[in-house]
């Protein structure tokens, strides 16, 4: 079993992925939740305003797929869901958040609007939101020349390999028209576009 | 194996990747990862923000469209043949006027009309040839026009051929000959191209199906038709083509496609859509390949027998709009829980439900039709008096028949609609205007206004029963040019790319062989499109949708000032968000998620209040380019634009672009008839004033809907 090193600041960086379900995982300072295995949704208080709601509502429903708007989404797409709201959790937070459902229920299980605020509300609450900088430094660690620029096909290669991996599809989108014909990234002209994301 | 991190052996292959790269590394990747996925879920939620206003806009005008269609045949069915103003639009009901063929092979003949030296366009020879069709589209490539004489030469061929199709085209592919199969088009001959281009020519070693929907919106669909057709008669069993929505020359008033005949051919324009009219009411209705593979526009419903629809007399339904005259006394009680009437607004795209009230009612639904629609539960209720305020209103004579007793008071000219033809309409109507939902059942279509929703179960209930495994269809635009339903058992597939917008999407076309499994090709027309980043192409179509948006809220200036004064009983000038929301919905009906989209349509907020009328101020679309005193008429004009011009366009028999005054006037009282409002025969006086006459007092009805275009004066790019 890889000994875990525990990043005071990061707290959610070290898990590498392993085939064998996480431990019950250490304390983490930024979170408040009271038992240590799972989030207990019942005690988080909800603390957004009706309106704040009624906006999460109405995203909410953009990403309802069901038949007559039952406002529920499916496991899978909670995570998107809250990003799109603006924040940011890993993927294995929202793991957490939903209990750990298997892989095979991801898309079939649903969730509800009234169980997707406590867990959006936790997220909310999270310090370790990662913003826009921490992309940045995130970019510049394989910035080997330390010039602005980076390899396209490492770039490639770590996200798909390394952390929460990302699929092909996903990677490509990312890198769509932004290697140059020496397979180089210039990441500050990307950045300069698209500062502050969407 | 030097692996610092881990021992065991299970742990050693990963672990010798990973060591190569340092926590750092691993802490970056993270980072990067979780900040990307934030930033495309961000763009996915505008994404779906933007595809909904189209498809609600675009819905909504398909039901306006049926909504309007259904009110003439309210009039049609009610009132005296002697009244002038029914003589307007009787004409668009004479749908199978009793003429032998060979008076139509005379009205369509071309052999009169000369091919003059000046013409630089392509010229044809018949019978038609593979070369004289590759010449056909390379001429179309160069933008070249042809000629009307060769129009009505190939219109006229095509006719004969159709005639002697059958409803439904069997096909066959096996080991050495695929099939492709498109679907919608909409006038779009840049992917038609690109098709060809990427798949090849059509020829008997490469058989094709085009699923519908080739004309309206885009601007060349008389030439998509033009290709179609010629391959038509040079391969006729490998080149099949099916009846759409769109193959209906009343749908065409409003989508555009004879507003494009008229435009390239005014002289012969007319005989043009008139034989079109013809070619269209004979298209097949369906194909299926290999007796496994069912390929048809929109889809099916619960009650969809392709036996039935193989014997029905496909050509009597020249326009699926309009269902046979029925008698009105078989309409049951069959109101509707109050969600469905001219009044009430239209249904959220079906995506997207509304969670409003109506909605935990639908399964109780008792299915519809077109036929028992909006009219039926105004006719429940008090009908004489109904009567009395529609005639008063249209200015109609004061003589009408009862309901109940219409059959003596048809027009001669359909009498023929026999009783029997409910039902085959029924069925062609299903094929042509549905839509898949994803929740069993089959319920009346009410977004689009025809055909209906059909659920999974009905969907394995029809393949089971005709023993066929697979259904394609089209009718639907899809982000990528298709998509799977039904558990598999549904696949749509949509041709024209960029359909909303420069980048709203892909187009797709299907290969298909022996084992019957679907292969896609993906592409959009636009070379500049391809390598557009995926928050470009988003910001693209938004910016688009926005300004349709703001379009809309434009028009309903005076609705939306009167709905948001309701909250704001102090007048203060300002009401909350939540308020702002409701009220917007509330007026314009398009089922969108307002607070989303708050941001981007409101500027500011101040302490959470919206400033109303500030807003709307700054909404400014257009300036008239005409004066008008009365400003409620320029509202009604730019909220009905589609429907007045519609209704101009049915009143123009002769297709000439020009009416008369007192069309024109008829026009409005037809209009504020259809809308129940009542508009002074003193404004309309005024408003026909104010435009310049210069042909004998006709009005020009496309320089007249130019003048009221909307044009978005806020845009900035």
């Amino acid at each position: 079993m890889a000994p875990k090193k525990v990043e005071p600041k990061k707290t959610e960086v070290k898990k590498v992925e392993a085939k064998k379900e996480e431990p019950p995982p250490p304390p983490k300072p930024a979170e408040p939740e009271p038992k240590p295995p799972e989030v207990d949704l019942k005690s988080i208080v909800v603390e957004f305003t009706p309106d704040q709601v009624e906006e999460f509502k109405d995203a909410f429903s953009l990403f309802d797929q069901t038949p007559t708007g039952e406002m529920k989404i499916t496991y899978a797409q909670c995570g998107d869901v809250m990003r799109a709201l603006g924040h940011n959790p890993t993927n294995n937070e929202v793991l957490k958040l939903l209990g750990r459902p298997k892989a095979e229920e991801l898309n079939i299980k649903l969730l509800d609007f009234d169980n997707f605020l406590p867990m959006l509300q936790h997220v909310a609450r999270s310090k370790e939101q990662g913003n826009f900088e921490d992309f940045v430094e995130g970019l510049r660690v394989f910035d080997k020349e330390g010039n602005g620029t980076v390899m396209g096909a490492e770039l490639r290669h770590v996200l798909a390999t390394l952390g929460e991996k990302m699929t092909e599809d996903e990677v490509d989108r990312l890198m769509a028209g932004q290697e140059d014909a020496n397979g180089h990234i210039n990441y500050t002209d990307a950045l300069r576009h698209s500062r502050g994301g969407v | 194996m030097g692996c610092g991190m881990g021992k065991s052996s299970l742990q050693e292959k990963k672990c010798t990747r990973v060591s190569i790269y340092s926590v750092p590394a691993i802490r970056a990747a993270l980072l990067i990862q979780r900040w990307y996925r934030q930033y495309v879920a961000r763009l996915e939620m505008r994404r779906r923000c933007t595809w909904n206003i189209f498809q609600s806009i675009e819905y909504a005008g398909e039901q306006d469209q049926i909504k309007l269609y259904s009110f003439f045949g309210f009039l049609m069915d009610h009132f005296t043949p002697a009244s002038s103003e029914r003589n307007l639009i009787s004409h668009i009901f004479r749908e199978n006027e009793i003429c032998r063929d060979t008076e139509w092979e005379r009205y369509f003949c071309y052999k009169d009309i000369e091919v003059p030296d000046s013409y630089t366009g392509p010229h044809l020879t018949f019978p038609m040839t593979f070369c004289g069709v590759s010449k056909l589209v390379e001429a179309f490539k160069q933008k070249q026009q042809l000629h009307a004489r060769y129009v009505l030469q190939i219109l006229g061929e095509t006719w004969r051929l159709l005639r002697i199709l059958p409803n439904i085209n069997h096909v066959s592919v096996c080991q050495t000959k695929e099939i492709t199969i498109c679907g919608d088009l909409h006038g779009q001959l840049e992917d038609l191209l690109l098709i060809f281009y990427k798949n090849g020519l059509p020829s008997s070693e490469k058989p094709y199906i085009f699923n519908g929907d080739f004309v309206d919106r885009g601007k060349s669909s008389l030439e998509i038709l033009l290709i179609l057709f010629g391959f038509l008669l040079v391969y006729p069993n490998d080149l099949h083509l099916n009846r759409g929505n769109h193959e209906d020359h009343i749908v065409n008033l409003r989508y555009g496609f004879t507003k494009e005949i008229l435009g390239k051919y005014r002289v012969h324009g007319k005989k043009i859509l008139k034989l079109l009219q013809k070619i269209f009411s004979w298209l097949p209705l369906a194909t299926v390949i290999n007796d496994k593979v069912l390929v048809v526009h929109g889809g099916i419903s619960n009650s969809t027998d392709l036996n039935v629809v193989s014997r029905v007399d496909r050509h009597r339904y020249v326009s699926v709009l309009r269902p046979p005259k029925v008698v009105h006394q078989t309409l049951n009680g069959n109101r509707n829980e109050g969600d469905n009437g001219p009044a009430e607004g239209r249904r959220r795209v079906r995506s997207l439900t509304n969670h409003s009230s109506a909605l935990p009612q639908r399964n109780s639904l008792p299915r519809r039709s077109l036929q028992n629609s909006s009219i039926s539960h105004q006719l429940s209720s008090s009908v004489e008096d109904e009567l009395k305020r529609r005639r008063r209103l249209a200015g109609f004579d004061q003589t009408y028949k009862n309901a109940n007793g219409s059959d003596s008071d048809s027009d001669p000219d359909f009498a023929e609609a026999p009783e029997a033809n409910g039902h085959d309409w029924k069925q062609i109507v299903n094929l042509l205007w549905s839509d898949p939902m994803p929740q069993n059942g089959c319920i009346s279509n009410e977004v689009r206004g025809g055909g209906c929703y059909w659920g999974p179960d009905v969907t394995e209930e029809v393949l089971g029963r005709h023993n066929l495994q697979l259904l394609i269809r089209s009718h639907e635009c899809k982000q990528d040019g298709y998509e799977f339903c039904h558990n598999r058992r549904v696949l749509t597939i949509f041709s024209a790319s960029n359909y909303y917008e420069v980048g709203s999407n892909r187009g797709a076309y299907i290969r298909m062989g022996a084992d019957l499994v679907p292969h896609f090709i993906q592409y959009q027309a636009s070379r500049t499109c391809r390598d557009l980043t995926l928050r470009q192409s988003v910001g693209w179509t938004e910016r688009s949708a926005l300004r349709a948006l703001r379009e809309q809220l434009f028009v309903h200036k005076s609705d939306l000032i009167r709905a948001y004064r309701e909250f704001d009983p102090h007048h203060t000038g300002k009401i909350s968000m939540r308020h702002w929301a409701s009220a917007t919905e509330t007026v314009l009906k398009l089922g969108l998620p307002w607070r989303v989209l708050r941001s981007q349509l409101v500027s500011r907020t101040h302490y959470g209040m919206v400033d109303y009328q500030q807003w709307i101020k700054e909404l400014s679309i257009t300036e008239p380019k005409l004066e008008v005193s009365d400003t409620s008429i320029l509202e009604t004009m730019y909220k009905n634009h589609s429907n007045l011009e519609t209704i101009f366009r049915i009143i123009d028999t002769d297709h000439s672009g020009l009416i008369s005054l007192e069309e024109f006037r008829q026009t409005w009282k037809l209009l504020s008839s259809h809308l129940k409002m009542e508009i002074s025969d003193k404004a309309i006086t005024d408003l026909a004033h104010s435009i310049d006459f210069n042909k004998d007092g006709s009005i020009d009805i496309n320089e007249f809907m130019e003048a009221f275009r909307l044009v978005d004066l806020s845009a900035h790019g």
